[in-house]
């Protein structure tokens, strides 16, 4: 049987994922900062800390980062031991929706602060 | 001293084993190969590959204690014993020590380890600035003895399909090289989610070289010369 593979694919995927890791180092410094400078951090601190639309964007982002991430980790994995085709395209999409709907649930909780 | 080889003989029909040896040996300066070829004596049905005994042919990569390294350099003492001698990992083992290394050659050859040089020969030879030269250091020392590839889980799970450290390190040395013309296609040959991105820099061949090259690095080259040219 022919084995295709080949030219020009795969480095998208790989620097995305160093793209998220760049945003999440710069992202969670800057969040422990303002986490540390709202103290006490009671609730009504909590609700400020995420009220200006900068923070809800910036921390948005920063999940999009994460799930990104760690859905081209899991991709990798698949490769490596997922010999089904089938199989492993069912895992890349069932971790591809689930961690869409978890994006849009970040971003549900986000905008709930008024 | 006591050692503990793998043993295996195709033609026999029996299953791979482990054997213990007892000899009386003195392993003060000496290396693993010298303990293979004063058991050679012993048992004269052991089959190892060697040659130039001084870690420059590459021949007799062997797994001791669970690392890989040339047995010609790497020293007895301060090994633990029994010392547990057993073929690389994940080559189809020939007989005993000796693996197939067809798979890593072939991957080898599907770099292209020459230079592709399509202008008119010079009357002398391609000449080089002493910069550009220096660039190929730590690439061109390369022995091709297969530690390194068969250290790698990524070979160990994609052997047929992941290039493996050797052959990229093998691949950088030629798209780092002036002289050599075909930067392009080269680099399309290895990006591909199997043959270059399977490799996760966890780095166990820069560990195990025994010329101390650093394989990984090259492929971090590899990687950010296509990230440019992409860009």
């Amino acid at each position: 049987m022919r084995t295709v593979g080949g030219a020009r694919r795969g480095l998208g995927l790989w620097l995305l994922q160093r793209a998220s890791a760049l945003y999440l180092v710069l992202f969670l410094p800057v969040f422990l900062l303002l986490l540390w400078r709202a103290m006490p951090l009671d609730y009504a601190a909590w609700r400020a800390l995420f009220t200006p639309l900068a923070m809800k964007l910036a921390t948005l982002l920063a999940f999009a980062a994460l799930l990104l991430h760690a859905w081209i980790g899991l991709r990798e994995i698949f490769i490596d031991y997922l010999r089904v085709l089938p199989l492993r395209l069912t895992a890349y999409f069932l971790f591809g929706a689930l961690y869409l709907a978890c994006l849009a649930w970040a971003a549900d909780i986000l905008w709930s602060v008024g | 001293m006591r050692l503990r080889i793998y043993r295996f003989d195709p033609e026999s029909g029996a299953p791979p084993r482990m054997q213990d040896y007892e000899i009386d040996f003195d392993a003060r300066g000496r290396k693993v190969l010298d303990a293979l070829i004063a058991l050679k004596e012993v048992d004269e049905t052991l089959a190892f590959r060697r040659s130039c005994r001084e870690g420059v042919c590459g021949s007799d990569g062997v797994n001791v204690n669970g690392v890989n390294g040339l047995a010609c350099i790497t020293a007895l003492e301060g090994l633990r014993e029994p010392i547990e001698v057993r073929p690389l990992p994940r080559l189809p083992v020939v007989r005993d020590l000796i693996v197939d290394m067809d798979q890593f050659y072939r991957h080898y050859r599907a770099i292209k380890p020459y230079l592709i040089n399509l202008d008119p020969e010079p009357e002398n030879e391609r000449l080089q600035s002493p910069a550009d030269r220096a660039e190929l250091d730590g690439l061109y020392e390369c022995i091709l003895c297969a530690c390194c590839t068969t250290s790698c889980p990524s070979f160990w799970w994609n052997p047929q399909r992941f290039l493996g450290p050797a052959a990229l390190l093998q691949s950088y040395r030629f798209i780092a090289d002036t002289r050599d013309q075909a930067t392009d296609e080269r680099l399309d040959y290895v990006e591909d989610p199997y043959r270059l991105f399977r490799c996760h820099g966890i780095m166990n061949c820069v560990e195990v070289c025994p010329k101390g090259l650093n394989p990984t690095a090259a492929i971090g080259k590899i990687k950010s010369l296509l990230v440019k040219r992409a860009l």
